[in-house]
């Protein structure tokens, strides 16, 4: 089994990359579980064509400790398995211990025995602003950390932020760094600027997807790219992107 | 109003019950806590702690170090106190404030272990469980660390049956007699202890535990270590106490040691607490409430003698296994009270006078996980009963 995770700034594209790499890698045959680790709840919204599910918090919450697995996972395009951490009213609790307390409860419920998924996509929040959102690049769970980003400043700040995490948690038998995922805002020097990054945290550039308006246009349609233009030149990239990334793994 | 308790105590908290399961054991058991846990572990939950050494320790956590996720001086502070200390195995005990924060105990045991050369692990505690889940938990770690691989046995060489006893600390058994009871009733019926887990036995004699030709669980935090055991060497176990009322033969204990030597024999583990009893539940409303192992063992008894069988209440959390439709897991107040409303009789701690309807018959069972060390010179002898008939219309 392949557990991978994927970080970013907030707003990069990670729901919708992952998703578009979750529904690849299932209509290749393999078993696919995607993770979203963000109170929004919104990771696997294009997988699930905008059905609302529950988030395993919630379940948590409503249910205690007779919570179902099923009630957990639902069944998205090209049968990824769909899971939403989800997370504290906004403001108000603490998103990191939500995250670890929900894939805690997807483990005590033997999600992997189960449903013995090929391979987990971890989609999670922004940065690594503390021990929660580190809980997916843990013993046990991802192997690979994957990052996504553009040439703006910002994006590439957290980037290094997030590298940077990644290596000083390698004492700790943490994930390694697979790479980084370039996602193109067509900013002046883009490329020259994340390969400069590349350099800098001892990595590499796995993949380049560009902007297009396809994209958007899927998102309205509530599906991937993969799903609603199989035969784009952006599908093609992501399933470029797909097949670097198992490659890495 | 599930979670609130007015007139009921709280039992032994999960950290207290790490401490207590690993006490004898020649580890070093750090609690990551500022302290707090560790004074209610040593004044309420731990009666050897003035004529026993040990090695508990708490890290003295601050607040500063818990929001900025400072674990290197919670790290180099075991390394350099173990260095010093030479402790068989390091046990990190976690506790509320890092549970919340999300620290990663089972990194830090790693990197500790790394450093040291000393086997470190963590146990998941985060002080709302009980004892029982902490004790549980704790014996079945170090049991699996302290059993080492079994020999070839000699061929054709008789010996008497081996047993350890699993789920002994004095939460459950206090420091009386009762443990020493316990091991005679089965000296006399031809058993040979291999080990006690984890009281009066050294880890030398837990090493040696793979041996046991049957396990003994007599309590709830015995069963998870009971599971190691039968994982790693096959052992089957059965489950109950071999309670008795003063010095009479109890056919439950009698049962129990002929049960040990089936079950040996066969290989499948039986629980005596589920179904076993063949007296009925009479008229007289009786509970007993408890730990469940040790509760249904002495509701069993108490039927042979008296012959009515107590229904038993268990307030604590308790692994499945045990879940019978004789035990009434109750975790509330609220719902105790209202099972034992229209109660004849009611055997507990005496701290539960307070949940007692006023007709109601009392007889104190006093529970050291229960009321620390308030009643525990009245703690009774569990193998030999007092005869409550002599004071209680029985």
């Amino acid at each position: 089994m392949k557990q991978i995770a994927f970080y970013g700034k907030g707003g990069i594209g990670k729901s919708t990359t992952v998703s578009n790499i979750a529904v690849i890698l299932a209509q290749q045959g393999w078993k696919v579980m995607q993770i979203g680790c963000d109170p929004k709840a919104d990771s696997t919204a294009l997988l699930r064509h905008g059905e609302a599910m529950d988030t395993v918090l919630d379940l948590v919450r409503t249910k205690g400790n007779d919570v179902l697995l099923e009630d957990m996972v639902r069944e998205g395009c090209a049968g990824v398995l769909c899971v939403e951490a989800g997370g504290p009213v906004p403001g108000l609790g603490c998103a990191g211990r939500g995250i670890i307390s929900a894939l805690e409860k997807l483990k005590e419920k033997g999600a992997l025995e189960v449903y013995r998924p090929d391979v987990i996509l971890y989609d999670v929040l922004g940065d690594v602003v503390c021990g929660g959102f580190s809980m997916p690049m843990r013993g046990g769970y991802a192997d690979k950390v994957f990052i996504l980003t553009s040439g703006e400043n910002m994006s590439i700040h957290a980037a290094a932020n997030i590298a940077v995490a990644v290596e000083n948690f390698q004492k700790r038998g943490y994930a390694q760094l697979g790479g980084l995922i370039l996602n193109r805002r067509n900013v002046k020097n883009e490329e020259e600027k994340v390969q400069e990054l590349a350099g800098d945290i001892h990595s590499r550039i796995v993949g380049c997807l560009d902007r297009s308006d396809l994209v958007t246009e899927a998102e309205e349609m509530r599906m991937t790219v993969t799903e609603a233009f199989p035969d784009s030149r952006m599908a093609a990239q992501y399933r470029k992107l797909a097949e670097e990334i198992l490659a890495s793994c | 109003m599930k979670q609130t308790a007015v007139r009921m105590s709280t039992y032994t908290a999960d950290v207290s019950g790490v401490c207590s399961a690993l006490y004898e054991l020649g580890g070093m058991v750090v609690i990551h806590d500022p302290s707090g846990c560790n004074s209610t572990y040593n004044t309420h939950d731990e009666p050897r702690w003035y004529h026993m050494d040990s090695l508990i320790y708490i890290s003295g956590l601050k607040e500063m170090d818990a929001l900025m996720g400072n674990e290197e001086k919670f790290i180099r502070d075991i390394e350099e106190a173990a260095r010093d200390l030479k402790p068989r195995f390091i046990a990190l005990v976690r506790t509320p404030v890092p549970y919340m924060t999300g620290m990663d105990f089972e990194a830090a045991a790693m990197r500790i272990e790394e450093e040291t050369g000393i086997p470190a692990f963590y146990v998941p505690t985060n002080g709302m469980h009980s004892y029982v889940y902490g004790a549980g938990n704790a014996l079945a770690l170090v049991t699996g660390l302290l059993a080492k691989e079994r020999s070839a046995a000699a061929s054709g060489k008789e010996h008497p049956l081996r047993i350890n006893l699993l789920g002994v600390t004095p939460l459950d058994f206090s420091v009386g007699s009762s443990l020493s009871s316990l091991k005679a009733f089965l000296s006399d019926r031809g058993f040979e202890m291999i080990s006690c887990l984890a009281m009066g036995s050294s880890a030398e004699e837990i090493a040696e535990a793979g041996k046991a030709d049957v396990n003994l669980v007599v309590s709830s935090v015995g069963l998870k270590a009971a599971k190691v055991l039968q994982r790693r060497f096959g052992t089957p176990y059965v489950i109950g106490l071999p309670c008795s009322f003063g010095g009479e033969k109890s056919r439950f204990a009698e049962n129990l040691a002929s049960q040990l030597q089936k079950t040996a024999e066969c290989g499948f583990s039986v629980n005596l607490c589920s179904g076993n009893c063949d007296v009925n539940h009479s008229e007289k409303k009786a509970y007993i409430i408890g730990e469940a192992v040790t509760s249904y063992s002495i509701a069993a008894a108490f039927a042979e003698k008296y012959g009515f069988l107590p229904r038993v209440i268990c307030p604590l959390d308790s692994p499945e296994e045990l879940m019978a439709d004789e035990i009434l897991f109750l975790h509330s107040e609220e719902d105790i009270v209202k099972q034992i409303e229209e109660a004849d009789l009611v055997i507990a701690d005496p701290m539960y006078r307070a949940l007692a309807p006023a007709g109601a018959d009392f007889i104190d069972l006093p529970h050291e996980a229960y009321s620390g060390r308030i009643y525990r010179n009245r703690i009774p002898d569990l193998m030999h009963l007092p005869d409550w008939g002599t004071e209680h219309d029985l």
